[in-house]
């Protein structure tokens, strides 16, 4: 297993504590906060994929 | 001629290779049907039979179709024929009487909605899993074919699982998020943005578990940094919004 995948990882962590994060302040009605972590949350995982799919492109 | 050594080894690699629904067809039908048969029962039948004011007999016959769940699982492997009737006709017939003799639990002011879906899918599991099992283990003389099982030609690496098993369960954790909200419109946002992001989740684990076998398309540690730089730009800029908004609140 190479770093980027160990760095990968860690993304997907992080963006389930943004997710997390983000559906727990929208049940609390504080939807800017909501929006901010489920915006961190997303493109989290966008990196994530990024940094660990396959193919040269 | 086939060297018979060779053979026994390629059966051997093929049969050590069986999947999940290959072994769970080894156990048998009425065996597959049980747990979502308990489940079923556990949320429909048991609730109405010892909800307030039904007889005693509901209790006793909510019993009897518990124990035609458990007994087919035994009478199955001794006789095969009788397993899944037992089963289907046993939790079904006795499910019917405990709903006929307490019909007052089944009207709608005492049935929440959550386990009436919860319910439906119970029983639907019951009857896939009792009409449609995963097939047993093909005997070796139904084969049409001479010779030994075809080899695969590669293997899936080990440990794919546990990738997939890590994501479902983040999935699965956040389900469990805001769930004490009273208004509904915003409580059915809260299980969508969940629901969502546990799907994502799950498509991002499958993605790196992906990334790790394609050897021949493996990209090179510059590729790897220049296609996830914008996401990575993103982050930073949302990082440094969060910071600004923090320090401005104070």
């Amino acid at each position: 297993m190479h770093a980027f995948d160990v760095v990968a990882g860690l993304l997907v962590v992080l963006a389930v504590v943004a997710f997390a994060v983000g559906s727990s302040a929208l049940a609390r009605a504080e939807d800017i906060h909501a929006l901010y972590w489920l915006v961190v949350g997303v493109v989290s995982m966008r990196a994530a994929v990024q940094l660990a799919r396959p193919g040269a492109a | 001629m086939a060297d018979p050594s060779r053979s026994n080894s390629d059966e051997r690699e093929v049969r050590a290779g069986r999947g999940l629904f290959e072994r769970l067809g080894d156990i048998g039908t009425a065996a597959q049907a049980t747990i979502p048969g308990l489940y079923a029962w556990a949320v429909t039948v048991a609730p109405a039979a010892w909800s307030r004011g039904s007889p005693l007999l509901a209790k006793v016959i909510a019993c009897a179709g518990l124990a035609s769940l458990i007994l087919a699982i035994p009478l199955e492997r001794r006789w095969p024929r009788y397993g899944r009737p037992v089963s289907v006709w046993g939790l079904v017939s006795t499910s019917a009487f405990v709903w006929a003799l307490a019909p007052a639990a089944l009207l709608p002011t005492r049935i929440d909605a959550g386990r009436g879906v919860a319910g439906m899918i119970g029983w639907g599991l019951f009857a896939l899993a009792s009409a449609a099992p995963a097939l047993p283990r093909d005997g070796d003389d139904s084969r049409i074919v001479d010779g030994a099982p075809l080899r695969p030609r590669g293997k899936i690496p080990r440990g794919d699982a546990w990738f997939i098993g890590a994501g479902a369960l983040m999935a699965i954790g956040l389900q469990t998020v805001g769930w004490n909200v009273a208004v509904p419109e915003r409580a059915l946002l809260v299980r969508l943005v969940a629901l969502a992001a546990g799907l994502g989740v799950i498509g991002a684990a499958t993605q790196i578990a992906l990334g790790r076998h394609g050897r021949r398309i493996r990209p090179t540690r510059r590729v790897r940094v220049r296609r996830s730089m914008a996401a990575f730009l993103g982050l930073f800029v949302v990082a440094a919004l969060g910071l600004a908004l923090l320090l401005a609140g104070r």
